[in-house]
């Protein structure tokens, strides 16, 4: 029998819309093979209000909201999954793929002797030939590769699907709230430690964005503010290609591509981007691709749904108000 | 300080990845040093000439062939390479585990003060053996830095995390993949890659004692399925955004 468990990640105080997606997916998973049971562990405190009715499903989530966790501690944070494994008796530990979980996840798969699978798209093939198999792009997106665990214990890094956003299961169930005891160990200092976190004012994370306005040499370090008006209008982020970032046009928290950030928005608008394979590489899962670009044989609109040839400088200020206009109207 | 790196190569970005009769061929691929390790490895030189009297090792488990790539190192400011060409591991885990003997082995009882990898190799991009590492080596550990400020007496670190930056603080012997954006590595001068030549460059062997926790089932090409469709302006853009595929 498979027992999974998600892990849900907190930061804030606020659960992660792609933990509460990752939920969602084992739920599904688990409707497709019987027997297999979902439960969570969210961890430091948390508002567990924002989950009511959110995550449905079967299962209990297991909160430990001591003070201790509210900031990540690897070593805590260790710890306290493996307990939780062996409590459950959980075959299949579950993270969306973040920052915290590429750091804890390979920790946790060299304690628990479990196999690990970053970065994957776990979907319905996941119970095919004898299960656990999921699917990553490679080679900066030339290749598609499966990977199997071998090991009787699996953990898993799952990427955020384009098509469907954390939509709520509406099977009627409700998990169920436990608050856990809390640890004797937490009162230990143990390193590494988290002594600050720092949350840039008002600024979205192009790898959570739904919608993601992203803009490459061809903007010039003034055009980034069309982009910022545009992002502000639909709710999304902005992202950049490498040379705005070697420029120090933009932060490198934003730049997407190999050596930058895997997104998967529901769209993705490129302005002025080349689209060479090392910026292809992160828009795999990209739902809708938009592309603006000068040069119509752009190696972008090879990957584009939709391409609108011409010169940004002059197509952004409209496409703005045309994305104003229709936003007034609705 | 005794600081260790550790190297991958992967092919060069410029490299076509090519299939014949569907299987993977990267015989047309020309390797190069992973780009995460670059920063790596100049952070490591970095401290290095700060400390003085400290010593950079390098670790490399790779062909035989990747012993230019460890030249390359060298002149970047390595003192010595170590390439481990006996065994090939299957995966991340086995990756970690020679390294950690490799590490041992070559530092005896007492661990080096600082490990460094990058925060991925390119290729595969699955983040996992520097962390696997500092778990089988017992070394406190961060991933994926973008600052560091090392003292005598301990380490500062920042990371990235979604919409935000951790600081963190941590104690020798430590290990940490390096993030882009930590340092912006050195060229390489005439100098130096002379050198480099007079560096040692040592084949070892290395044992491979732990069976593998994933396997590879299939490499495939992928095929992108998109048909592009030029629109006229903005307007019919944002009709069909709005309308066709109902994002709005
Ligand atoms: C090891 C390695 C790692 C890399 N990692 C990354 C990565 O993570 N992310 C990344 O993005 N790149 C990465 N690169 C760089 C990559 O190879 C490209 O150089 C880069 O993506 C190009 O960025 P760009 O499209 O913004 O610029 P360019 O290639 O210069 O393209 C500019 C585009 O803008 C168009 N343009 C110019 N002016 C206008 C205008 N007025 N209106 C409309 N269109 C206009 C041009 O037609 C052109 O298509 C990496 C490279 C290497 C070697």
């Amino acid at each position: 029998m498979n027992t999974f468990l998600v892990f849900l990640e907190q930061r804030e105080g606020v659960v992660k819309k792609s933990s509460i997606d990752t939920w969602n997916r084992a739920q599904e998973l688990a409707a497709l093979h019987p027997g297999a049971a979902v439960s969570a562990l969210l961890v430091g405190p948390a508002s567990t209000r924002q989950l009511d009715g959110c995550p449905g499903g079967n299962g209990v989530i297991y909160h430990a909201n001591e003070e201790a966790f509210r900031l990540y501690n690897p070593e805590h944070y260790t710890r306290l999954v493996v307990e939780t494994m062996k409590r459950v008796a959980a075959t299949t530990l579950f993270f969306a793929d973040t920052a915290l979980s590429r750091d804890l996840a390979p920790r946790l798969s060299v304690r628990l002797k479990a196999s690990l699978l970053t970065g994957c798209a776990v979907d319905d093939a996941w119970g095919e030939n004898g299960g656990g198999c999921c699917q990553r792009p490679v080679y900066s997106g030339a290749a598609i590769a499966s990977f199997a665990p071998c090991r009787p214990l699996k953990i898993y890094t799952c990427t955020p699907r384009a098509s469907r956003i954390s939509s709520p299961i509406t099977s009627g169930a409700r998990a169920s709230v436990v608050v856990l005891e809390p640890s004797s160990s937490t009162s230990e200092e143990l390193f590494p430690l988290v002594r600050r976190m720092a949350m840039h004012e008002g600024v979205r994370d192009v790898a959570e964005a739904r919608i993601i306005v992203a803009g490459g040499r061809g903007m010039g370090r003034a055009g980034f503010g069309l982009l910022e008006a545009l992002a502000r209008l639909l709710g999304g982020a902005v992202g950049a290609s490498r040379p705005v970032v070697d420029e120090g046009w933009r932060p490198h928290a934003e730049q997407i591509g190999q050596t930058g950030k895997t997104v998967a928005p529901a769209l993705y608008l490129a302005c002025a981007i080349s689209g060479a394979p090392q910026h292809l590489a992160a828009i795999g899962s990209a739902g809708i691709v938009v592309a603006i670009n000068c040069d119509p044989h752009a190696p972008i609109f090879d990957v584009a749904d939709y391409a609108l040839v011409g010169d940004v400088h002059l197509l952004l200020p409209k496409l703005i108000e045309e994305f104003r206009e229709f936003l007034k109207k609705r | 300080m005794h600081i260790a790196v550790c190297l991958c190569q992967v092919p060069d970005t410029a490299s076509v990845i090519d299939f014949f009769e569907g299987a993977l061929d990267l015989s047309r691929v020309n390797g190069v040093m992973n780009p995460f390790d670059e920063y790596a490895l100049e952070e490591a030189v970095r401290i290095k000439e700060r400390f003085e009297g400290s010593q950079v090792t390098l670790f490399c488990i790779a062909p035989s062939s990747a012993k230019e790539m460890l030249r390359k190192a060298l002149a970047m400011g390595g003192d010595r390479a170590l390439l481990f060409s006996t065994t090939e591991p299957a995966d991340t885990f086995q990756t970690a585990g020679m390294l950690s003997r490799a590490i041992t082995d070559y530092y005896g009882e007492v661990l080096p003060d600082l490990v460094f990898c990058g925060k991925h190799s390119t290729d595969f991009q699955s983040a996992q053996v520097p962390l696997m590492l500092a778990e089988l080596l017992g070394m406190e550990s961060v991933s994926a830095i973008i600052k560091l400020e090392a003292s005598r007496a301990g380490i500062h670190v920042e990371r990235e995390i979604e919409g935000g930056i951790e600081s963190l603080e941590l104690h020798y012997p430590a290990l940490f993949s390096v993030e882009k954006g930590l340092n912006v590595p050195r060229k390489t001068t005439i100098k130096a890659v002379m050198e480099a030549r007079k560096k040692p460059i040592d084949l070892l062997p290395v044992t491979l004692s732990e069976s593998s926790c994933v396997t590879i089932t299939s490499i495939k090409p992928f095929v992108r399925e998109k048909k592009c469709r030029v629109v006229q302006d903005p307007k019919e853009l944002v009709l069909l955004l709005t309308h066709a595929e109902a994002l709005f």
